[in-house]
């Protein structure tokens, strides 16, 4: 059996992993049914055989619209002459979802440069008392080799 | 008889996600689709990724049906095979198992086929 997912093999045609092919049919049958092996390898490619005919198709479709860009309205149009027009629906809706997931990623982006509460002098401030109470804790606790305060709290 | 599990599962259709195939591997297909292929927009792989899960899921579906109607559990080649002969839409997808393992009895004599039969 040859290796199918291996990229460069100039006259194969390339295939869909099988991991994630196998989990939607799986997906689709109860618990207890087993898919054969031949079965599997025949749904993949018919899958692989179903990309071709609309991608062909779509690209007449935007041949004929004069475009030089295959764009997703050519694949829906494709899908329905081809006879899987109750597919629009769903594909056309996965679509838009897609594009609002990806919109919302950029936007959390942008989000990040405005996050900062502090001018750069107060976060200075802020780090010098931190620095202050540290070393008053550690005063407190162990005998310093010099001491520049001139309170001497803790220290007989 | 009832099988519970069977039309619950049909029912819900089991999905627990959105399942996105490789989109690279989507465009490498395409691209080898024809020979005049124009320039493929970053989306349209994304389009067909979704087209593709529900093409499977047909396919997968009425496979199912028939072995159903053979009362088995497992899901063999020849039920692909005869759901693509029996869907009007899957027509393109003929060549593909005709030249496969599965037996037209229009292509055997009747002593052949009875010989056929007892295998």
């Amino acid at each position: 059996m040859e290796p199918m997912d291996i990229v460069g093999k100039s006259k194969e045609d390339a295939s869909l992993p099988k991991a994630t092919m196998t989990k939607i049919i799986k997906e689709m049958l109860p618990p207890d049914v087993r898919v054969a092996r031949d079965a599997q390898d025949l749904l993949i490619e018919c899958c692989v055989e179903f990309i071709n005919l609309v991608s062909s198709e779509s690209n007449d479709v935007c041949s004929r619209e004069e475009k030089r860009t295959i764009a997703p309205e050519h694949v829906l149009k494709a899908l329905e002459v081809l006879g899987f027009g109750e597919y629009i629906e769903d594909v056309y809706a996965a679509y838009e979802q897609h594009k609002l997931e990806t919109m919302q990623d950029s936007l959390k982006g942008g989000k990040w440069s405005n996050g900062a509460e502090m001018t750069e002098e107060e976060a200075l401030a802020e780090q010098q008392r931190m620095f202050a109470e540290a070393r008053a804790r550690m005063n407190g606790g162990v005998a310093p080799p010099k001491q520049p305060d001139p309170d001497q709290t803790i220290e007989s | 008889m009832r099988q519970a599990g069977v039309y619950s599962g049909m029912v819900s259709g089991g999905r627990t996600g959105p399942h996105l195939l490789p989109l690279a591997r989507i465009k490498k297909i395409m691209k080898k689709s024809g020979d005049n292929v124009k320039m493929i927009s970053g989306e349209a792989p994304i389009v067909f990724s979704k087209a593709c899960e529900l093409f499977i899921e047909e396919l997968t579906r009425r496979s199912w049906m028939v072995a159903m109607q053979g009362k088995r559990r497992t899901l063999h080649k020849d039920d692909v095979a005869t759901a693509i002969v029996a869907t009007d839409i899957f027509d393109f997808l003929v060549d593909l198992v005709s030249s496969g393992n599965s037996i037209n009895p229009l292509d055997f004599s009747p002593v052949e086929m009875e010989t056929v039969l007892e295998s």
